[in-house]
């Protein structure tokens, strides 16, 4: 019987890049930067990395194929590196093999490092790629705002909500990561932006405005994981530990058969509910206390407050214009400004949002700092809502 | 045995370009436009191919025809057979015999009367997207369309006399290295395509028939230029109307598709008895004399279409849609699809025929999969062939995508569920004014899926379009 990775892994380091429009580096440079804060953050020596994970989703347009190009930038000597692609959960797959690794005893420290460099393709919004070839004979093409942007219709005729209030809802979700990311010195975008240009804004994919959209970023996250007791012997005395880690991907199910509503993701509720059990926590409204999602768009995080448990179905735009995700409600959403305002290097935002946590676990988090953070929740959605990989961790501390 | 016309089947695009729009426009260059009416306006996403398989679907269900003629001055491919690439839009059995037919603007009728007098059951399909040059009269007075003939025994509009004149009178050509249509005077067009071509046909045509022009109810005439006809029926002793005429004035000059378009509304004025002329000019002509036993299958349709549409006038948008104007749309759209042949032959018949599978329980899915999506099976299966192309559909989700590049913004797209239980993430077409909304039915209709410029390729899939159409009056 499987009896899941809760606290047999712990973080000892951490590292995040300043996200944004990093014309002064590359990707190797980004990944540099990250490592060299985790290194420093643990406390322990480059060659004390047993294995890698490396997370880049984009790996043909900007970092280049396989584990070698991390392999080459952070001079990892005949280490065994991995690379792992799942689309924008990649950040979260990267400390997942990393943290399997060491759950299993294979390991003593491994690295999770996620890296994109999204500014290199000439223009704003994800490169354009081939969805293979026998699927780009009938599939549209559309963009990833035109993908989510699905949702709203959806949730708004499932639900019977009044398009405008619906958008009025996904406007405060945007006004709150950019109040947020106002207080993050590493994120993209630091600048608090007012409802009535958010709601004014010109549409990117109805009914998304330019503000309900994140944009794309440079950036790189790591994450050294090691056991409880080697962390211990670090000088970690309540390590921040993985309470759970868990993934969901579409078998088609949502796309080619009948049975979805559009108004929901499936696989977050599957990836959800597995690490909910998996961490031990009954009550998820009550128990979390922080959460970094994946607001792609407005419609994504809104939907996933009730994907996690955390708004019932129906009530999240309630939930969401009462305050209860805002950094002073009851479970903050994206306190660092999420992907909306610190950015999305799409590899490395799993890992960025597990920095968020992380930092929050252990009281540095700045004038962000929640003052009660126990157990901190971080989500992953890559593909489309009818296509997905859903990710969902929990961190905590070990005591 | 009789042969004729036992099903007719037309097709238009919806949007009409309002010709003063235009004219005004170009107002300021002195040229000489046509400015009353509308022409029709192929989308970025419509061939000849694709107006060709939307003119067809009609005449395709029940008893599969023995042959296909594809006619077409304007095709795409000139080393691919559409015919053989509609024989798989229309999920027709490979056996059907196919043909290609250019070159001239007769080529239609020339077909058509080459069916007929084959003995066999067949299907013309005639269809034109031509190129056209700003600042050409061709440009507002052509239009893009098809229509489709269906032939057999005792026809519903039996053919009872016929004669043809092959004469290169050179009124207008294209050629490859002048692919636009190249016009040489009206006046000595007209007098000279009525005296020496179309008067005699019309009446050894009659003669064969064993009737004279008076006779002749309504006519389908093809002009080479405007008030042909009229000289002809002066000449000939003929008062019938050239249902051609309204159809130029309507949709434009229709090319090859022009003459048989035209027999589908002259068709649909007709009564049991009548007789109708069909001629079809270029490099000579064919006269067909039908006569009309009872309603032809098809012809109401092609009447209704003429009407219907949404009025283009932006005229920028007209050049940019017809391939006259290159917009610079950006980086995006470099990226472009390369569609391999290998793929193609695994799956191109079921994608462009849009064919999903029936599992063992019956759900429908599309595309077919070794194994099922429906979540009650856990083994694989062989599915059975469902053809998708003719089935309605709802929306379950839309959006008006802004940000990836098409030709003709925005990128509407979304999930579409149909009723047998297949869905299918689709492309949407025909933009109704207030968009596209969830809940709403949606029919299927054949498009352009990819165009590779460079590579000179284009693959084909269908889109979800509105049930019906606006009429132009409401547009």
């Amino acid at each position: 019987m499987a009896t899941g990775i809760r606290d047999k892994v712990a973080i000892v380091g951490m590292g995040c890049t300043r996200f944004g429009e990093r014309w002064d580096v590359g990707a190797d440079g980004l990944m540099v930067e990250a490592f060299a804060e985790a290194l420093a953050d643990a406390g322990i020596e480059r060659a004390r990395i047993e294995a890698a994970w490396v997370g880049n989703a984009l790996d043909d347009i900007n970092v280049g194929n396989s584990a070698l190009p991390a392999a080459h930038a952070l001079r990892l000597d005949k280490v065994p590196v991995t690379r792992v692609e799942n689309m924008c959960a990649t950040g979260t797959e990267a400390l997942r093999g990393a943290a399997y690794a060491v759950a299993s005893g294979a390991v003593d420290i491994a690295l999770a490092i996620g890296v994109e460099k999204l500014k290199d393709t000439g223009y704003g919004g994800l490169p354009l790629r081939t969805k293979g070839v026998q699927n780009d004979l009938w599939m549209p093409y559309g963009s990833a705002p035109g993908t989510f942007a699905q949702l709203a219709g959806a949730y708004a005729a499932r639900h019977g909500i009044d398009p405008a209030d619906l958008k009025r809802a996904m406007a405060h979700v945007s006004w709150k990561s950019h109040q947020n990311g106002a207080l993050s010195p590493k994120a993209h975008l630091r600048a608090a932006v007012d409802m009535e240009k958010i709601l004014g804004a010109p549409l990117i994919a109805d009914p998304l405005g330019l503000f309900d959209c994140c944009g794309v970023s440079d950036g790189a996250a790591a994450a050294i994981v090691t056991t409880p007791e080697i962390a211990r012997a670090l000088g970690k005395a309540d390590p921040v530990t993985i309470k759970a880690i868990q993934l969901s991907a579409s078998n088609g199910w949502e796309m080619q058969f009948g049975g979805w509503d559009g108004a929901s993701v499936p696989n977050t509720q599957a990836a959800a509910a597995r690490a909910y059990a998996e961490a031990g926590i009954r009550d998820p409204r009550a128990e979390l206390d922080l959460t970094e999602v994946h607001d792609c768009f407005s419609i994504t995080e809104l939907v996933i407050m009730e994907d996690l448990g955390l708004s019932d179905t129906g009530r999240a735009p309630t939930d969401i214009l009462d305050g209860r995700y805002d950094r002073d409600g009851a479970i903050p959403c994206q306190l660092d400004g999420g992907l909306k305002c610190f950015g999305h290097p799409v590899g490395a935002t799993g890992l960025r949002m597990a920095y968020e946590v992380y930092n929050q676990l252990q009281g540095r988090a700045g004038e962000r700092q929640r003052a009660k953070a126990d157990f901190g929740l971080t989500h992953n959605l890559g593909g489309t809502p009818f296509n997905s990989v859903a990710a969902v961790a929990i961190l905590g501390r070990l005591n | 045995m009789t042969f004729g016309i036992t099903g007719l089947g037309g097709y238009l695009p919806s949007l009409r370009l309002d010709r003063k729009a235009a004219s005004r426009e170009l107002s300021w260059s002195g040229l000489p436009m046509p400015r009353a009416g509308f022409r029709t306006v192929a989308s970025w996403d419509e061939d000849a191919l694709t107006m060709a398989v939307e003119a067809a679907r009609s005449l395709c269900a029940g008893v599969v025809p023995s042959a296909l003629r594809f006619v077409s001055t304007s095709a795409y491919f000139t080393d691919r057979a559409q015919s053989a690439i509609m024989v798989d839009a229309l999920a027709l059995p490979r056996t059907v015999r196919t043909s290609d037919c250019a070159n001239s603007r007769r080529a239609a009728t020339s077909a058509l009367l080459d069916a007929l007098l084959s003995g066999r059951d067949e299907m013309v399909v005639a269809a034109e997207r031509r190129p056209t040059q700003p600042g050409s009269a061709a440009q507002l007075a052509f239009g893009d369309g098809a229509a489709a003939v269906r032939t057999g025994p005792d026809g519903a509009a039996r053919l009872v006399g016929h004669a043809s004149l092959t004469h290169d009178l050179v009124d207008r050509y294209s050629s490859q290295e002048h692919p636009f249509s190249y016009a040489y005077e009206e006046r000595f067009v007209r007098d000279v395509s009525a005296k020496e071509l179309l008067i005699p046909a019309v009446q050894a045509a009659c003669a064969s028939a064993g009737i004279a022009p008076a006779q002749v109810a309504h006519v389908a005439c093809a002009e080479p230029v405007g008030a042909t006809w009229r000289a002809v029926a002066k000449a000939v002793g003929c008062s019938a109307p050239n249902h051609c005429e309204g159809l130029s004035q309507q949709a434009g000059d229709l090319g090859t598709a022009h003459a048989l378009f035209g027999l589908g509304l002259a068709l649909a004025a007709a009564r049991p008895g009548d007789f109708v002329l069909l001629l079809g000019f270029g490099s000579g002509v064919d006269a067909l004399v039908f006569e009309m036993t009872s309603s032809v299958p098809g012809a109401d349709t092609m009447a209704a279409a003429v009407s219907e549409g949404q009025a283009l006038t932006s005229y920028s948008r007209f050049l940019s849609l017809s391939g006259s104007l290159a917009l610079d749309w950006g980086m995006r759209s470099e990226f472009e699809q390369k569609a391999q042949a290998t793929v193609l032959e695994r799956v191109g018949r079921d994608t462009i025929g849009f064919i999903g599978g029936r599992d063992s329980t019956g759900n429908v899915q599309f595309p077919k999969s070794a194994m099922p999506v429906n979540p009650v099976l856990d083994k694989p299966e062989v599915l059975q062939d469902v053809p998708l192309a003719g089935l309605e559909a709802t929306i379950v989700s839309v959006t008006a995508d802004r940000l990836n590049f098409t030709p003709d913004p925005p990128f509407d797209f979304g999930l579409v569920q149909f009723d047998n239980g297949a869905r299918v993430l689709m492309e949407m077409v025909d933009r109704p004014e207030s968009g596209f909304s969830v809940g709403q039915r949606v029919r299927m209709r054949l498009r352009i899926k990819a165009q590779n410029a460079k590579l000179g390729f284009r693959t084909y899939f269908w889109k979800a379009a509105p049930l019906v159409r606006p009429f132009l009056g409401d547009a």
